[in-house]
């Protein structure tokens, strides 16, 4: 087994967004982690739609377009890549069409939002379609990414190296991230407005990276938490270690 | 190929002969109907 000592604090978490502070990651291997998040977590998006009637001001292939981009929840502890579900939206104008007129044929799989705009229908305008969700990755098209704005920064170690000179001036010092204090508080810089000078005033400082640990910022768009967007990007990191151990080994 | 007058909103069907030109009004601007069938499209 392997002999890596890791270390994971949720920073802050919420159902879409989180922050994780992860120690005892090397770079290449937080970086396989963000891209299987965007990547290779599957989600259900609308893949094809079967417009019975559509006498709104746009054409079926624009509405079909927002459609596929509508956020499904995806329970994927009962769905496998390609099982697909049956979704149906009829609305008269006038009326605007949300994500939250959409019926589903499986209450597992229902839009995560339900005022995502559609289209805005006029009198005697009507839309009236069915249309059908694939479960997918991200790989295949970028509707069914799961994660929607996921990165990492280093931790920052900030250390106070003494006083600063008596005329110098009160420089702003920007930084973005999470930075560990001297104590081993783990602070947002969110916190002091992003400006090291507003919390540690008059200071000579001294900022590193800290090896081997990293702050993801993990969005989800609804289809998934943000745990367990993450345990499945790792999943997939293993399934595809296992397949490979087993090539090798044949 | 059903088409409709834009100024009368009649229904009008188009002759091999006749041009385009309402048979009621004589009105040249005809709007042509979208036809009944499903259509299927692919979102990618």
């Amino acid at each position: 087994m392997s002999d890596a000592d890791f270390d994971v604090q949720y920073i802050e978490r919420d159902d879409r967004s989180a922050r994780v502070l992860i120690r005892g990651l090397t770079p290449a291997f937080a970086n396989g982690i963000r891209r299987a998040m965007i990547a290779d977590v599957p989600t259900f998006s609308i893949d094809t739609v079967r417009f019975v009637e559509n006498s709104s001001v746009m054409f079926d292939e624009m509405i079909g377009l927002r459609l596929g981009l509508v956020p499904l929840t995806t329970p994927l502890d009962e769905f496998e890549v390609g099982d697909e579900v049956t979704l149906a939206l009829d609305v008269e104008g006038p009326a605007t069409a949300y994500s939250g007129d959409i019926e589903t044929s499986e209450p597992m799989v229902e839009p995560a939002d339900d005022n995502v705009p559609i289209i805005e229908l006029k009198e005697g305008q009507r839309i009236e379609l069915e249309a059908d969700a694939v479960l997918d990755t991200g790989k295949e098209h970028a509707k069914h990414q799961g994660g929607v704005s996921v990165g990492y920064r280093h931790l920052q170690h900030v250390t106070v190296d003494g006083d600063r000179g008596e005329f110098d001036e009160d420089e702003t010092n920007v930084l973005r991230g999470v930075i560990e204090t001297e104590d081993g508080d783990i602070v947002p810089t969110a916190a002091f407005d992003h400006d090291l000078s507003e919390k540690y005033p008059g200071k000579e400082l001294t900022v590193e990276d800290v090896p081997g640990a990293f702050v993801f910022h993990i969005e989800t768009d609804g289809s998934l938490s943000v745990e367990e967007l993450l345990l499945r990007a790792i999943d997939t990191i293993e399934e595809r270690a296992d397949e490979l151990h087993t090539k090798v080994s044949v | 190929m059903s088409y409709k007058c834009s100024r009368c909103k009649r229904d009008v069907t188009l002759d091999e002969y006749g041009g385009v030109r309402c048979p009621y009004c004589g009105h040249r601007v005809l709007l042509k109907e979208r036809g009944g069938d499903v259509k299927e499209v692919d979102v990618n």
